[in-house]
């Protein structure tokens, strides 16, 4: 970082060191509805061609609207970049069935490439997401490299499989350290420390959860079958429990293990209030027939973000932007037309 | 005209309070940094006013990254009605669009409008008319073919193999007059009782099902419903419509990743729900053969009661809810017998 007259404003303003910011999200459901049923009326008019536009004006809804210190992030995305790498992205996912179709060879030897190009379209998604959102006019930035990124998206997770899950944590954790300590805001770094043992923990949480509910409801269905019939019920609240008991202790995790040069996250999400939000959106949703979808997105990310703080260490002002580069938008297509980013 | 914002220089975060000026000719000209008594000037300069996107700041991009962001909504909307660059005007439209209620409501319901006739019309159709114009060969190689369930699911049938022969001569007359389908019967056990049709003209009888059977009309009713899958290409056109439910799914919701239950669910309902219309179609196409070879219609739905008493029986004890109907690909047994009634008239 450098030491210009940008330090000085610190010392000049000692209020500004050391304080507690509050992210929030000043988006509002009706008005993201609007945006929403238009995109995809768009969309549907235009056979598609329209969703490259449609998924700008959503991204940079949701960025323009996320608050820190006052400050919006913004999302940069050319719609002609997104609609060349969907073109593209579409094109090699209809050659794909064809080639299924027609000559199986053909489609195992594609789908094994797919399988070594997928660490570099995920590398190049990642990139792409940084590189086209921004805070205070400085983007981010993401420097992956294919050997790590291989080793965290199939190493690591088979390693977990081959050890019955014993290293599964470990391969959550790697995958996060990658992308976080690749990632910077502008020519800052990001970085991430946690621990084995913090990721184990909450896996352990969760397997004493699921055993202590799951062993007794058992037990009671099989010796009083009269009881059986809300065993499935139990079930189903024990299986939604526990994914939002994950959700809310990765995020907070993850936040917590955050951080930029000196500044620090910190995520205090709450079970009560993540499920609370989810059932109202799942069950509004449900009643509409999808109408509350964009409404529940917005629930949903004011929720998160009324949870997250960062502790800045002095002044956000020194940030300095890293040096252009181009990248295309094509591994983000890829990714979203066969489904692994 | 002076307009009240911040200006950031795209090379160090740090926010300046500043005031942008606009002059006679409509055109952005300088602006002012109050705090440091500096005045940019962008005379000659290129910059893009973004288009106006819910409440959301307003922003005016200048060359080498320089921004310029305030909540004048007003202003900024004055200065973009008097831009000549069209990519400017061609935003405002949007923001009209999204803001005219009369509109929403009117999309909304032509949103809706479409989307149904898509999911119930257009997909179909276009799957029907891609299946049935897919080369034969291909579609003898398109999943599950019986090797692969032998190899997980399917034994050996333990039936006697008089009764095989019984069985594959009673089909036989039927069979020989549906010789471009390739049809060819198999037995096997390993699996509760069903027939069913795999792509490439293989049609498998389970043991649990020949046994639970009353009468050998019966089985020929079955044996029609599933030349009526295999008439109409069902398995390759329910491969088709996945694939292309999949890609509407995503380019319309692509950006709303967290809601995977939300957007799963309504996707399985209705791969289910194009399941259950197959089904009926074949049922339709069982009724028509069976009254062209002057067999009773009841066997159909003698058959539908026997296979349903036998589940009946295989559920005993278990509880079964009413969500299996819902979530079910083949229509009730109810259902299927009202239209072996209907036929008939």
């Amino acid at each position: 970082m450098s030491i210009t007259s940008d330090t000085l404003d610190v010392e000049n303003n000692p209020t500004q060191s050391n304080k507690t910011l509050g992210f929030e999200f000043r988006g509002d459901g009706m008005e993201y509805f609007k945006i929403w049923i238009v995109n995809i009326l768009l969309t549907i008019v235009t056979l598609g061609i329209y969703s490259a536009w449609a998924k700008v004006r959503n991204n940079r809804y949701f960025y323009s609207n996320l608050y820190l210190d006052n400050d919006n992030f913004r999302y940069l995305a050319d719609p002609i970049t997104i609609l060349k790498g969907r073109l593209i992205a579409l094109a090699a996912l209809i050659a794909y069935y064809v080639a299924s179709i027609f000559f199986p060879i053909v489609a195992v030897v594609l789908a094994i490439t797919l399988f070594f190009a997928i660490p570099y379209f995920i590398n190049q998604s990642v990139a792409f997401t940084n590189r086209m959102s921004s805070y205070k006019n400085i983007q981010f930035r993401f420097e992956g490299s294919y050997g790590q990124a291989f080793m965290v998206i199939y190493i690591w997770p088979i390693l977990g499989m081959l050890t019955l899950g014993i290293l599964y944590p470990l391969a959550l954790l790697k995958a996060n350290e990658y992308f976080v300590r690749n990632s910077s805001y502008g020519t800052s770094h990001f970085d991430f420390n946690a621990t084995y043992k913090d990721y184990g923990m909450i896996f352990l949480t969760a397997l004493g959860i699921a055993l202590a509910v799951g062993v007794p409801v058992a037990l009671i269905t099989y010796f009083v079958p009269a009881l059986g019939v809300i065993s499935p019920l139990l079930f189903i609240v024990m299986y939604f429990a526990l994914i939002v008991y994950a959700l809310v202790s990765f995020t907070n995790l993850f936040y917590a293990s955050l951080s930029l040069v000196e500044h620090k996250f910190e995520a205090n999400l709450t079970i009560t209030a993540q499920a609370k939000v989810i059932l109202i959106n799942l069950l509004l949703t449900i009643i509409t027939l999808g109408l509350y979808l964009p409404a529940a997105k917005v629930r949903m990310t004011k929720y998160i973000c009324s949870c997250l703080t960062l502790h800045a260490s002095g002044s956000l002002d020194n940030f300095s932007a890293a040096e252009k580069e181009n990248i295309s938008a094509l591994g983000e297509e890829f990714g979203q037309v066969f489904d692994f980013a | 005209m002076l307009i009240e914002g911040i200006y950031l220089d795209g090379k160090t975060s740090k926010r300046h309070t500043a005031r942008l000026e606009v002059n006679n000719d409509h055109r952005v000209t300088h602006i002012h940094l109050a705090e440091q008594q500096q005045i940019l000037s962008f005379e000659h300069q290129h910059y893009v006013v973004e288009s106006r996107l819910g409440n959301t700041p307003r922003e005016i991009s200048f060359d080498d990254d320089q921004l310029f962001v305030c909540d004048n909504h007003d202003e900024i909307d004055k200065l973009i009605s008097w831009q000549t660059s069209r990519s400017s005007n061609q935003h405002s439209w949007l923001h009209r669009l999204e803001n005219n209620f009369k509109l929403i409501c009117v999309s909304t319901i032509v949103t809706a409008i479409l989307l149904y006739g898509m999911v119930i019309y257009g997909i179909p159709s276009t799957a029907k008319v891609m299946a049935h114009n897919v080369p034969n060969f291909t579609s003898a190689q398109l999943v599950s073919s019986l090797d692969i369930l032998d190899k997980t699911v399917f034994e050996a049938s333990r039936l006697p193999p008089e009764r095989q022969q019984e069985i594959r001569d009673l089909m036989e007359p039927y069979l020989s007059s549906f010789k471009s389908l390739q049809p060819k019967l198999v037995f096997r056990s390993g699996m509760k009782a069903n027939a069913l049709a795999l792509p490439n003209g293989v049609i498998v009888f389970t043991d649990d099902f020949v046994n639970l059977t009353q009468a050998n009309d019966e089985l020929i009713a079955v044996l029609f419903h599933e030349l009526g899958h295999l008439t109409h290409k069902h398995m390759t056109q329910r491969v088709i419509q996945d694939a292309m439910l999949t890609i509407m799914v995503v380019f319309i919701t692509g950006d709303v990743e967290t809601f995977d239950l939300v957007t799963g669910l309504p996707t399985l309902l209705l791969d289910l729900a194009y399941s259950r219309e197959f089904e009926i179609e074949a049922d339709t196409y069982a009724l028509t053969l069976l009254d062209k070879h002057n067999i009773p219609l009841h066997s159909f739905a003698d058959a539908m009661t026997n296979l349903e008493n036998y589940y009946l029986k295989e559920s005993e004890g278990k509880n079964n809810s009413s969500m299996n109907d819902f979530f079910s690909t083949h229509p009730k047994t109810a259902e299927r017998i009202k239209l072996v009634e209907q036929f008939k008239n």
